[in-house]
């Protein structure tokens, strides 16, 4: 099937087979290597997008579906030199160190404080519930949400 | 200023935030073909016919490798027991016979074909036949009488094949003195790394005609002698290169995918066929294909006069070794040493035994055999406290080792015991003395509101010691190479520097550790010094990314090179190279009886825990309020990233003592995927965790520096269960303490609703 994606501002128009995984049409196909995949059964939340802005786990989704959407990636998100906020926060509280599950983390993180710009350590924890971190704990990913909520008055 | 004791960036940390970062599985040179794995799901079998032709013949398929095609067939870290392709025909040496298969997750053949999902398809056309072999499913099978042998081949003629003993005093005398005598028997489950990379690597010719594999590792030089060894190829004619790593935990210690990929580039070779070869691993075939924490089981007893003052200890230890020994003589010498807790024990006669079974293989997981001896020698501490209505901190302080203790193997510790003062720093942060905190208000399940009427609270402590860097006489060196640069005037000072070492950043920011403790050897800023780091063809020996001895034995790589760059400097040199070979002190293995007083390490870590939790005693569901982790690091590098360490190594532990649940039935891994297999969510953790860290200097560590990163992992699961018996005077002697378990054992134990 041909599908026509915009995907962080540019727009691809692909032929792809009806039961290609969105992560799977991204890294193969558009070739963005930032999305990762962690696991078979979207539990683990690395290959966080953004479909039309919201945080979505894009194993959950086929390729087909995006058609016609908007998506951003991780590598959407740094204007040029000028990286997001969020990106600057987990850097900033150490909240990364394999790094695999940051690019996933980093969306969902967003995607939270976009529904709640000002949330507590508990709905931060609440919101992040769906993306699994192997290395740091958690602790420095809560301190980073909070950080960038707290730089984004 | 110092470059030491400040948390600088990771200089990782921007691609990592924006997806820059390529890890192994995000490498797609030009015309890459894949591999596909195909493994033998065969726990217990001889192959007796294998045809590939089918495969061969099917669409995309470029090769199949199979047992004939590898020189010498075998591989392992500290044995070659392990084939490293099962086949009917084998074309090369092996110490192993080649034509079984121990493990389901063995590999039978690498289907080699334009896309990944044509080598998928082209492996279901192998054909196989197999005549079943009997099964030896766990340890009891194994070592039940007249067991099936599961490797005939090895001199010990018995599923038990690796022993470690030691006999110190008199114990039964010690037993006949006692007032009171602890005896206990625990079982001890498995954990999986679950690294959030799955393995996956890019294997090539490069340049100078080496087979490179670029892949995800925690010893390059191992990955290349192992490769080279099965390869039949001197080591130059092998490269190894770690790009980004997603985490490994010692679950990277042995070969994935390493030799089966440069197996695959080489039959591409001898077609003419010069192309790039990766490979991929799905979660389920991570977890399935690599090993695990160990399973064990231990029965000890415990002897101590009324005061609560150790008299002696026995012990006999079990850990399931699995299909093949992969580390598993190393990871038991870490269990014999910590069994007996870190304590003044006179008397003690210990028996640790490693057993071969057709599950899935034991070995390396961060502690290393330390979280298992810990998880006994604890928890038989704070029932020996209980036995005597002694409070956990003071009987610890009647026993515990410090600076001139004679160590379980009959010889004094290295200098710089400090686990007493951990231990003191421990019980001050989690105010130790203050009275019992009321239940609080918690609840099973978020759609229903906390309430107290079932909540029970308690607070548990326990403590831990642990090698830094390899034990039992095992070759420990580090290299490093320094070349300093700046101007040919003799008074200059360098100005800029390079750094070599293959020492792995698997996530922890070895690299970085590295940047900092080279600046502070040389004088200059970090960003002066340009790293050349993780690649056999331009570094030196690092050893591996484990025993929580990175820091500490490239530190001292690192001073050496320094003062050999300085010493050429001053004579003139432009630029000034300085090499260097770290050797430790030397460590020596236990005789067969044990009782010859032995030093098996040069330098260990100090670590105490006090946990603060309530239980639901109807759900059985348990809430951690407070973790407070003391450990003296020695000197810190980087007080973020030792914060780091702390934090996720408590979770990890967190995981292991109460949810992550590993099923092996018949030698078949029953729950390999994130949705059966859980490790902690953000939600499941702790309420909050508190690192104390202390700087008592390790004399032989570089600027003072220890290992510290497995440690906190160590007395997380007894400090739990410590605390669970505070708040509801029960006793657990396994885990994970998932709610059907603690439910179960509470009502067995007549608390709760009958």
């Amino acid at each position: 099937m041909e599908i026509s994606v915009e995907v962080n501002g540019a727009t691809h128009t692909s032929d792809v087979e009806p039961r290609t995984l969105l992560v799977h049409y991204i890294r193969d196909v558009v070739g963005l290597t930032g999305t990762n995949v962690g696991c078979d059964t979207s539990s683990c939340g690395a290959c966080t997008i953004h479909v039309n802005g919201e945080a979505v786990k894009s194993c959950t989704m086929l390729a087909v579906q995006a058609d016609g959407q908007s998506l951003t990636t991780i590598e959407g998100l740094a204007n040029g030199d000028q990286m997001h906020p969020m990106q600057e926060a987990f850097m900033e509280c150490h909240a990364l160190q394999c790094g695999y599950c940051t690019p996933g983390m980093v969306m969902a993180s967003i995607s939270l404080l976009d529904e709640n710009p000002n949330p507590t350590e508990a709905e931060v924890r609440e919101g992040l519930e769906g993306n699994l971190c192997r290395c740091t704990g958690y602790h420095n990913i809560v301190k980073a949400v909070l950080s960038a909520a707290g730089g984004a008055k | 200023m110092s470059a030491l004791g400040q948390s600088l960036p990771r200089p990782d940390a921007r691609d990592k935030v924006t997806g820059d970062a390529r890890y192994p599985g995000d490498r797609f040179p030009p015309d890459v073909l894949f591999a596909f794995i195909v493994f033998t799901d065969q726990p217990h079998a001889r192959i007796t016919r294998l045809d590939t032709a089918a495969a061969e013949a099917a669409e995309g398929v470029v090769a199949v490798v199979t047992a004939a095609d590898v020189p010498v067939n075998e591989y392992g870290l500290t044995m070659f027991d392990q084939p490293v392709l099962i086949g009917p025909t084998s074309s090369g040496r092996s110490a192993v016979p080649h034509d079984v298969s121990r493990w389901e997750a063995d590999h039978l053949a690498v289907v080699i074909a334009e896309t990944e999902e044509q080598a998928r398809s082209a492996a279901a056309l192998i054909e196989s036949d197999w005549e079943a072999l009997p099964l030896v499913a766990d340890i009891d099978a194994a070592l039940a009488d007249g067991a099936p042998l599961v490797h005939p081949e090895h001199p010990a003629q018995s599923n038990a094949y690796h022993h470690l003993v030691i006999t110190k005093g008199d114990v039964a005398t010690a037993f006949e003195r006692a007032d009171v005598v602890i005896e206990g028997t625990y079982e001890l489950p498995y954990q999986e790394h679950a690294y959030l990379q799955p393995e996956a690597g890019v294997a090539y010719v490069d340049e100078e005609g080496r087979i490179t594999v670029e892949v995800a590792g925690q010893w390059t030089h191992e990955d290349q002698e192992q490769i080279a060894h099965a390869l039949d190829l001197d080591l130059d004619a092998v490269r190894v290169i770690y790009p980004p790593i997603g985490g490994a935990f010692g679950g990277r210690e042995d070969m994935s995918l390493q030799i089966v990929l440069a197996l695959a580039v080489r039959k591409l070779n001898e077609r003419g066929i010069d192309r790039p070869v990766r490979s991929q691993w799905s979660r389920e075939e991570s977890i399935v294909g690599h090993h695990k924490r160990h399973r064990g089981r231990v029965h000890t007893r415990w002897a101590a006069t009324k005061d609560g003052v150790l008299l002696g200890v026995e012990a006999t230890s079990h850990l399931d070794a699995g299909s093949y020994n992969y580390t598993s003589n190393k990871v038991l010498g870490n269990l014999h040493l910590t069994v007996a807790g870190p304590y003044e024990v006179p008397n003690a006669q210990l028996d640790s035994y490693a057993v071969y079974t057709n599950a899935v293989p034991g070995g390396a997981f961060r502690g290393f055999g330390g979280p298992q001896g810990c998880f006994v020698s604890e928890t038989q501490m704070n029932r020996l406290a209980a036995a005597l209505h002694l409070d956990p901190v003071e009987v610890r302080r009647r026993n515990v080792l410090g600076e001139g203790s004679i160590g379980i193997t009959s010889t004094p510790l290295p200098a710089g015991v400090s686990l007493p003062e951990v231990i003191e720093e421990c019980a001050i942060e989690a105010d130790w003395e203050a009275p019992p905190r009321p239940p609080a208000a918690i609840g099973a399940f978020a759609s229903l509101p906390p309430t107290t009427e079932a909540s029970r609270r308690g607070r548990g402590f326990a403590c831990a010691y642990k090698n830094i860097g390899f034990s039992f006489g095992f070759p420990e060196r580090s290299v490093a190479d320094i070349v300093l640069h700046g101007s040919d005037d003799a008074d200059a000072r360098p100005t800029s520097a390079e750094l070599y070492l293959a020492g792995a950043d698997v996530g922890q920011g070895a690299h970085l550790a590295f940047l900092q403790m080279a600046a502070e050897a040389t004088g200059l800023d970090v960003e002066a010094i340009t790293p050349g780091f993780s690649d056999t063809a331009t570094s030196g020996d690092s050893g591996s990314a484990s025993a929580s001895r990175l820091s500490w034995m490239t530190g001292n790589a690192i001073l050496g090179a320094a003062e050999e760059a300085e010493k050429a400097w001053r004579d003139g040199d432009r630029p000034a190279r300085g090499h260097f070979r770290y050797t430790p002190p030397p460590t020596e293995m236990l005789d067969p009886d044990g009782r010859t007083p032995t030093t098996p390490n040069f330098a260990y870590g100090y670590v105490a825990e006090a946990v603060d939790l309530s239980v639901d005693v109807e759900t059985g569901h348990i809430v951690v309020h407070d973790v407070v982790c003391a450990i003296d690091v020695g000197r810190i590098i980087n007080p973020q990233q030792v914060t780091g360490q702390i934090e996720g190594a408590v979770i990890q532990a967190h995981g292991y003592c109460l949810s992550e649940n590993l099923v092996v039935i018949d030698g078949r891994v029953m729950n390999p995927r994130f949705s059966g297999y859980l490790i902690p969510g953000i939600g499941d953790i702790p309420e909050q965790v508190r690192s104390v860290m202390l700087e008592i200097p390790d004399p032989r560590g570089p600027f003072g520096v220890r290992g510290m990163a497995e440690m906190p992992l160590m007395p997380y699961a007894p400090a739990i269960v410590g605390a669970l018996y505070d708040a509801t005077g029960v006793w657990f002697d396994s885990f994970p303490l998932t709610p059907p378990r603690v439910r179960a054992v509470l009502r067995a134990a007549g608390v709760g609703a009958s």
